[in-house]
């Protein structure tokens, strides 16, 4: 039935992507994947972004079911839920949330690499569309199938073509729900840093520490990166790890203020204040949009300087 | 007499002293400041966000969500996310379907395409 329906569709839509694909596989691209292990939550009426965000959940080692995740995502008046918040919801059981370019080469490309994707698909026309999120598990290039859990189904398979007609309205959304310390096999460094800053943002710190961790092996040099894991460690307490980590980011990038003021708070929490006055007037003089909040740590530092000589000669 | 226990309690004041974060007002540069950094209208786009946020909860609200559970899900949100979603919420999609409905709607347009193309 679906096939036909495909063919039937494909006659009268342009479907350039599973034609270019078909035509010319990447290189390097396994022949045929699916990831079996990935595990099925049957959807109830309206729920299916509760139950797609359980199957990749579960499949990236966290907990969740519908009837756990539907408050987090599920939205009454819209009977339905929404993409931003399908993301926010990953965030929120401390898994990085992660968009997937909208190609079906990338969209492949992770499901190699072993990253279930929810998708959003429109099963209806264009003008009355009926919108419905499913987890791609798997592939066939040589069948030229795409293979999902959707609804109530635990597997089926679409045609490239047909799967790319429903996808298409949807702007080819996909995401990943990655479990701390995975890369995307397709991520840039900028999108990827983004996605583990916004997962710090949401207080999972120790969870973007592993993903900052993961993201700097893959860039060492990444600026958000090591700012990032210098101010998980700092939050979480260690500030020699977080030393560490910002004197990697001044070495790196010797001209950001932000990673000398950081490193500044890191030294005077150490106690070492006249390393963390001469971080901080180092930020101070490279100025920038933050020039603010670098004065304000290089007060904060002279302040406690000046206090520390007086109760200093009270020990012996 | 009472010196040993007034130094040792000194010492103990000028470690805690040293240790603690340095005060309310200096604050480490956030990760995302620094992914935002560079744009130089970035705190002009920052208060704004805020206010959006603000506008995405009230929204939440507004389609059913208690007032709790309306602030935690917008919290979840990032910057850029809160912009897509403000003022756009009744209208962006929002992922539902049931199969019964797609298998209708697919025979629709079966029907629909039998009946047109010829």
């Amino acid at each position: 039935m679906f096939a036909c329906a495909a063919l039937a569709l494909g006659g009268c839509v342009s479907l350039p992507q599973s034609e270019a694909l078909r035509a010319s596989p990447p290189a390097g691209l396994a022949p045929r994947v699916e990831l079996t292990a990935v595990p099925f939550h049957v959807q109830e009426d309206f729920l299916c972004g509760p139950a797609a965000l359980a199957m990749v959940f579960n499949a990236a080692g966290a907990a969740g079911d519908v009837a756990s995740l539907t408050p987090q995502v599920y939205l009454p008046g819209r009977k339905g839920s929404l993409q931003a918040e399908m993301l926010g919801a990953t965030r929120r059981n401390g898994l990085v949330a992660w968009r997937v370019a909208p190609r079906l080469d990338s969209l492949l490309a992770e499901i190699a690499a072993g990253n279930p994707a929810v998708v959003l698909l429109n099963l209806g026309p264009r003008l009355f569309p009926v919108w419905h999120y499913a987890v791609v598990v798997g592939y066939d290039l040589e069948a030229g199938e795409v293979i999902l859990r959707s609804g109530r189904r635990e597997r089926v398979a679409y045609s490239l073509g047909f799967f790319e007609f429903l996808w298409q309205d949807a702007g080819h959304w996909a995401m990943l729900a990655l479990a701390p310390g995975r890369v995307p096999a397709t991520a840039g460094e900028a999108d990827f840093a983004a996605a583990v800053a916004a997962l710090e943002r949401v207080g999972r710190l120790q969870e973007a520490r592993a993903a900052y961790r993961a993201l700097l092996e893959r860039w060492p040099d990444s600026l958000t990166g090591l700012i990032g894991l210098g101010n998980t460690e700092y939050a979480l307490g260690d500030p020699a790890a977080a030393e560490r980590a910002f004197r990697r980011a001044v070495a790196a990038h010797p001209g950001v203020a932000p990673a000398h003021n950081n490193l500044a708070h890191a030294l005077a929490a150490l106690g070492r204040m006249e390393e963390a006055e001469a971080a901080a007037r180092r930020a101070v003089a490279l100025g920038g949009p933050m020039l603010a909040e670098a004065e304000k740590t290089l007060q904060a530092i002279l302040a406690r300087r000046a206090a520390a000589p007086a109760v200093r000669g009270t020990t012996p | 007499m009472k010196l040993p226990l007034v130094r040792f309690i000194s010492r103990i004041l000028v470690v805690c002293m040293i240790l603690s974060p340095l005060h309310a007002g200096a604050g480490l540069i956030g990760t995302d400041q620094v992914l935002a950094a560079g744009e130089a209208t970035a705190a002009r786009e920052r208060i704004a966000t805020i206010l959006e946020r603000a506008e995405v909860v009230r929204q939440l609200q507004a389609w059913g969500l208690a007032p709790d559970a309306a602030k935690a899900r917008a919290n979840a949100l990032t910057d850029s996310e809160v912009v897509e979603l403000a003022g756009k919420l009744d209208a962006l999609p929002a992922g539902a379907d049931s199969t019964g409905v797609v298998l209708l709607i697919l025979a629709v347009v079966l029907v629909w395409w039998l009946f047109f193309s010829k």
